[in-house]
């Protein structure tokens, strides 16, 4: 048996030397053969990163676009030149349009994004805990959810005026979908593993849920969360420009009526800004709340 | 010390009668019977598919909802490991042991049953930074905390490589030593089986068709040669013809 063991071993150890000439080609011309290059030419797979790669797309289209309007192939009626919409941007900076509409967006989409979060969360807890809260619960949302955000707009108008509660509650109503689908599914999809472990173990209703329920939904909801910022944004464009006086997109339906291009060019401009920044806060927010998903990515 | 034990320990920690589970028309386990006693190792050999891990399950009430009957009396303290060591990821290693505790001791009995598997120092890493033996260790660790009358072992060092396996055999042996508590082990692995265990069961067509004493003479040319009978045996039992027995194992 030790005998029997112990060459099972070798055998192991020599296949597992063997795999890994085949995953690392580069360490297995380096012990091999010095003087000879790799037997392959190259490493399969899109090849090696390159530094702020990902700022090559986006440069390049801006230097199209700049060298597109430089020699007057692009119509500054279609598409003002870049500089054109930098230079508008520093007037309505200067004159403190920009920062007032922006703010007035960001605390509608805030609190609209708030609001989601709760109903979403709270909506997916009951539905996802209990039976007879997801009998109560995931129907309604179901239906609500295969009903177009814009085709509601009408009737909360007629019911809630056009004032700020009615733009909030939009958003709300657009960014809570997926934030409960998600954390529905997190709470339902608990390996059942877990629960057999759980059960092996003793634990109390509570704990359970403590230990294991919930942090095994957080995912989820984080995920649902990521989706719920960017639809903020997406439905903030939808109440602003059905009836508003003031924010991004009274901004871009005004410069519509008049034409300027650049003013347009300029919010969709900060609508990217804003939409990849907070995305960019909510992977942070994921990295910060799941520190033992950091190792996975290592 | 295994003759005064039993003196010590008539009562049996497990007892099972006439135990019947079926999956739909299927019988998996038909009427078997079985007493485990303190510090007894028991391992259960079987073809895939023969029902032992139904039974296993059985013994751990984990068979919710499975159709069956007969009388099982099992400790209250039972602990298992599974083949996968099922760390909750979201937990340190620490954490994943400690899980459930009760008592003031707690985190000192979890942070002795990691020094027993001789894994302090990974205490507060995550499950996913440990290798395989490491998290199979950290499951030990997390089952004997709890200080079982009976462990159940499903297949534990199933997915281990064979060096790791073997420290963790010998591991098991050590803890079982210290501990005793009543054992029963789910392998498919005849030699393991024959190491491990003082007593070797073969699930066939949901019965017991083997129950054998394994008694190796401390003698090592007599105990090589009644392992490869008793090896023999168990492999023939469990479905392996002579010529493969000769060509192979």
């Amino acid at each position: 048996m030790a005998d029997f063991l112990v060459q099972d071993a070798d055998a192991r150890a020599n296949q597992t030397r063997w795999l890994r000439h085949l995953v690392n080609p580069v360490r297995f011309s380096v012990a091999v053969a010095n003087d000879e290059p790799s037997r392959r030419k190259r490493r399969l797979g899109p090849g090696p990163a390159i530094p702020y790669g990902a700022a090559i797309g986006p440069l390049l289209l801006l230097l199209l676009w700049s060298l597109g309007s430089a020699t007057g192939y692009v119509d500054d009626r279609i598409l003002s030149p870049p500089w054109t919409v930098a230079t508008t941007g520093a007037e309505l900076i200067a004159d403190g349009r920009l920062q007032e509409n922006l703010w007035t967006s960001f605390v509608r989409s805030f609190w609209g994004l708030f609001w989601g979060i709760v109903a979403g969360a709270s909506l997916g807890v009951i539905a996802g805990l209990s039976r007879v809260g997801e009998y109560l619960v995931d129907g309604p949302i179901q239906i609500k959810r295969s009903i177009p955000a814009l085709a509601l707009i009408p009737l909360l108008m007629l019911w809630f005026g056009i004032g700020e509660g009615m733009k909030v509650l939009t958003i709300a109503l657009i960014t809570f979908a997926p934030i409960y689908i998600q954390t529905h599914d997190g709470l339902r999809s608990t390996d059942a593993r877990f629960i057999e472990l759980a059960e092996t173990l003793d634990l109390t209703n509570l704990q359970f849920l403590r230990h294991v329920v919930l942090p095994a939904a957080l995912p989820g909801f984080l995920l649902g969360l990521r989706f719920g910022v960017t639809y903020s944004w997406l439905a903030l464009v939808v109440v602003e420009q059905v009836n508003a006086t003031s924010g991004l997109g009274y901004m871009i339906n005004l410069a519509r009526t008049y034409g300027q291009t650049e003013v347009i060019i300029l919010c969709l401009a900060v609508y990217a800004a804003l939409g990849l920044s907070s995305d960019w806060l909510v992977r942070f927010i994921t990295r910060k709340a799941l520190p033992w998903r950091r190792i996975l990515a290592n | 010390m295994a003759a005064d034990s039993r003196e010590l320990s008539l009562q049996p920690v497990v007892s099972v009668r006439r135990l019947t589970r079926r999956y739909a028309d299927r019988t998996i386990i038909d009427g078997v019977d079985l007493d485990i006693r303190r510090g007894e190792f028991v391992a259960l050999l079987g073809r895939s598919g023969s029902g032992k891990s139904t039974f296993l399950r059985a013994l751990a009430g984990l068979d919710h909802g499975v159709a069956g009957d007969g009388v099982l009396e099992a400790p209250d303290a039972v602990s298992v490991v599974f083949q996968d060591a099922r760390l909750l990821p979201w937990k340190r290693v620490f954490d994943n042991v400690s899980l459930g505790l009760k008592g003031d001791a707690a985190g000192q009995r979890a942070m002795q049953a990691l020094e027993e598997v001789e894994l302090t120092s990974r205490a507060t890493a995550w499950p996913m930074q440990l290798s395989g033996g490491e998290q199979q260790r950290a499951a030990l660790a997390r089952s004997l905390v709890r200080q079982p009358q009976l462990l159940l072992l499903d297949e534990p060092f199933g997915a281990l490589d064979a060096l790791t396996r073997l420290r963790m055999q010998s591991l098991l042996l050590d803890l079982c030593a210290r501990h005793r508590p009543a054992v029963l082990l789910v392998t498919h692995d005849v030699d393991e089986a024959i190491h491990l265990a003082q007593r070797v069961l073969v699930l066939d067509a949901g019965r017991f068709s083997v129950d054998m004493t394994i008694d190796l003479p401390a003698e090592r040319a007599r105990r090589e040669l009644r392992f490869a009978e008793v090896r023999a045996h168990l492999l023939r039992s469990l479905g392996v013809t002579p010529k493969e027995l000769q060509h192979v194992a």
